[in-house]
């Protein structure tokens, strides 16, 4: 026991020596695995804790929102349709929402407006999100300038900023009264931008959702599950932002192709035949072979993990910033908990380490069975 | 001490290249002594030093190994016994580049799995004994041709062999060089170490130390010498 | 110190690190649960459906309530809607005209 042991430490003596003779390759090898696995780290991490934040948090979503198509495209729903809803049997309660999209050409950002249910503002009053007071250096105090809809400018007072830890959520909201809505977007009071729809079994939403869009022909019904599946899936291997996993991929192979294609060099095939006529066995090359793909692997593996963890729980994901921001103005700054799974630790491991270390072996695997006595001859 | 009995080997058996390197051959060594293989180019030396050392398997025969029959043992027993019985020196050395004099050294005790202190105290020591200490930590391309040679012999000691086997040690060696080897031929026979050299140099199989020169040509033994 | 001792030493470092990552990781999860509650009680009192991940485009920042007809496919190497997943900036059309979508 003591001895295999002793005997594996020999061996990886003599691997980190061998490897250390062609430090430059192999330290470059390093680094671009290491990037390899910090990459596909910091996406996994990165998608797994926002799916699990948006999973927790938007279990709190309207269970069925009716929005009004025409020619396709959303259009304000009159207040008459809640009548109808309210008709169907099963339905506990059905409220307008006034919400929207406002481009403010002074900060080049989009606002969402929307009107809270249950908050005393005035008609000129507003709370806006982080995000806004920070693009537009506007405070608890100060006034915004909005122009509505016929181009007369208004001006709004801020009566508060939303918390700074809700973000993710309403970084970009103006909350307005109702009437203030109306006026800046000239909707008229007969109108809402959709409704929410709230059922007394929950587990008849989906069916509710059909009589409605049964009894309205030109509305769509979005249920709560809808929207949470959503996210669930946003960040699936086709989603944009993935790129970046299909990138890491295409890096990984490269470096395979890079390094295993011409399978073992000659110098290399030598040692090996030197090893062997010296009394190392075939296993204990294969073994030599095995530490080769390990250290490499293994170290790239805890380098890359750990880095992607402080790159995505505390330095907010910098890299993927650019990715997030895009063309907006306005973007989001929060801190993502972190969600972490050994089962994403197990997937990383799987498809960095374990595909490496068999590259390594096998070309080896030939070179390792030659009789001893061919070293002889050299 | 090794016994051959019939050793036949065939290269590239039932191709068009076949070739017999060894014809039948019958030989006994002694223990305790130096014994030369002598005879010109590709008379079967090196092949039939690779099957004495358990390196090659022959195509037919026996070999006996201190009285144990030998050559129907797998890869694994018979890596153990040639790790723990022989020690090689090769024509060309085969020192691995880029890695330290000492830890050539050390090579092939590496998968014994002994304690790393004392197989670095033994390297160590043999280093000494061949006044290699000060190039230790030398990568082996940085070495003289005796250094080299020396790190060779000092490779081959490592496990504490029986029996030295050495193909043409001297062919890539001065004069001066090649009496220091025999010089350090001496010393092992009268530690009481087998000595099995591979040679056509003069200076190799006509020195005082050798105790029986065996004759080769083309894959046979035309004089066993006297034992 | 043995080269072999240094590397065994590397990787337990590399195991305690990870392990401390899922400690730290578990607390910090723990801790953030009242700022959970917090945010779905935001959700819930402002009727809210999505995350606001990027405000670049309407049916980025309101996803789950996009239009059918959303452009979503902003460029050939984005392998789906998400444009803030594309590496390639969208066409002007995407970037310039959310004024005039309003
Ligand atoms: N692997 C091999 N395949 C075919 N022929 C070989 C092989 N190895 C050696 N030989 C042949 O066997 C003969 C004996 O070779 P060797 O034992 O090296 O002779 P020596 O060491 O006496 O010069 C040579 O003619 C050589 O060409
Ligand atoms: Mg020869």
């Amino acid at each position: 026991m003591i001895k295999s042991i002793e005997k594996q430490r020999n061996i990886i003596d003599f691997t980190l020596s061998s490897l250390w003779r062609r430090k430059g390759k192999n330290l470059a090898l390093l680094v671009v695995y290491t990037l390899v696995v910090f990459s596909l780290g910091s996406v996994m991490f990165f998608t797994q804790a926002l799916k699990n934040e948006a999973a927790i948090i938007l279990r709190g979503a309207p269970e069925i929102i009716v929005q009004k198509l025409v020619a396709g495209r959303h259009e304000l729903i009159p207040m008459a349709s809640a009548q109808t809803i309210r008709a169907i049997r099963g339905v506990e309660a059905v409220k307008d929402r006034l919400w929207g999209y406002y481009y403010d050409p002074i900060g080049r950002a989009n606002y969402t407006l929307m009107v809270p249910e249950g908050m005393d503002l005035k008609e000129n009053e507003i709370i806006v999100g982080a995000g806004i007071s920070r693009v537009r250096q506007v405070f608890r105090g100060n006034a915004l300038l909005l122009r509505t809809y016929d181009g007369r400018p208004i001006s709004l007072f801020i009566k508060g900023i939303l918390s700074p830890e809700s973000e993710l959520l309403s970084s970009d909201l103006i909350l307005i009264s109702a009437t203030g809505f109306r006026r800046l977007f000239g909707v008229s009071g007969d109108d809402a931008t959709d409704l929410t729809v709230t059922v007394l079994n929950k587990k008849e939403i989906s069916t509710i959702a059909a009589k409605i869009v049964d009894k309205l022909p030109d509305a769509r019904a979005i249920t709560r599950d809808e929207i949470l599946r959503t996210y669930d899936a946003v960040f699936d291997w086709r989603a944009g932002i993935m790129i970046a996993i299909l990138a890491g991929a295409v890096l990984a192979f490269l470096i395979f192709a890079w390094d295993k294609a011409a399978g073992l060099s000659g110098e290399e095939r030598r040692e090996i035949g030197i090893l062997k006529a010296i009394g190392w066995e075939t296993a204990d090359i294969l073994q030599m072979k095995f530490w080769e793909g390990t250290i490499v692997s293994l170290s790239s593996f805890f380098l890359g993990v750990i880095l992607a963890y402080f790159h995505i729980f505390y330095a907010s994901a910098t890299l993927f910033e650019p990715v997030l921001k895009g063309w907006s103005i306005l973007y989001p700054e929060f801190r993502l908990t972190p969600f972490i799974s050994g089962y994403q630790i197990a997937i990383l491991f799987f498809f960095t380490v374990i595909p490496y270390t068999v590259a390594t072996i096998i070309p080896a695997w030939r070179a390792a069975t030659i009789d001893p006595d061919v070293i002889m001859r050299t | 001490m090794i016994e051959l009995q019939n050793i036949r080997k065939v290269f590239n058996e039932g191709l068009s290249s076949e070739y017999i390197a060894l014809h039948d051959l019958t030989l006994a060594i002694a223990a305790h002594q130096v014994t030369v293989l002598k005879g010109p180019s590709g008379s079967g030396k090196t092949t039939l030093l690779s099957i004495l050392g358990c390196m090659a398997r022959p195509t037919a025969g026996r070999i006996v190994l201190a009285g144990r029959e030998i050559t129907s043992l797998p890869e694994r027993f018979l890596t153990d016994i040639r790790r723990q019985t022989f020690g090689f020196i090769f024509q060309h050395y085969n020192l691995l580049k880029g890695i330290s004099v000492i830890e050539n050294v050390m090579l092939p005790a590496y998968p014994q799995g002994e304690p790393f202190s004392l197989l670095k105290k033994q390297a160590a020591d043999l280093l000494k004994l061949f006044n290699l200490t000060h190039k230790a930590a030398a990568k082996v391309e940085w070495l003289s041709g005796g250094e080299a040679q020396r790190t060779a012999i000092a490779r081959a000691l490592v496990n504490q062999p029986e029996v030295i086997i050495a193909d043409e040690p001297t062919a890539h060696l001065d004069t001066r060089l090649s009496r220091e080897f025999m010089d350090i031929m001496r010393d092992f026979k009268a530690q009481g170490k087998t000595i099995l050299i591979a040679s056509h140099d003069p200076i190799v199989h006509e020195s005082e130390v050798v105790d029986r020169v065996v004759q080769m040509r083309d894959g046979r033994i035309i004089d066993a010498g006297v034992i | 110190m043995r080269k072999s001792d240094g590397f065994l030493l590397f990787i337990g470092g590399g195991i305690l690190l990870l392990a401390a990552i899922f400690i730290q990781a578990h607390f910090v999860t723990r801790a953030n649960l009242p700022l959970f509650q917090q945010k779905a009680e935001v959700v819930k009192s402002l009727g809210l459906t999505d995350l606001c991940l990027s405000t670049e485009a309407r049916y980025t920042r309101h996803l789950s309530q996009s239009d059918w007809h959303a452009a979503f496919q902003s460029h050939p190497l984005a392998l789906d809607h998400f444009p803030i997943g594309s590496i390639i900036g969208p066409p002007e059309t995407l970037t310039k005209p959310h004024d005039q979508i309003h």
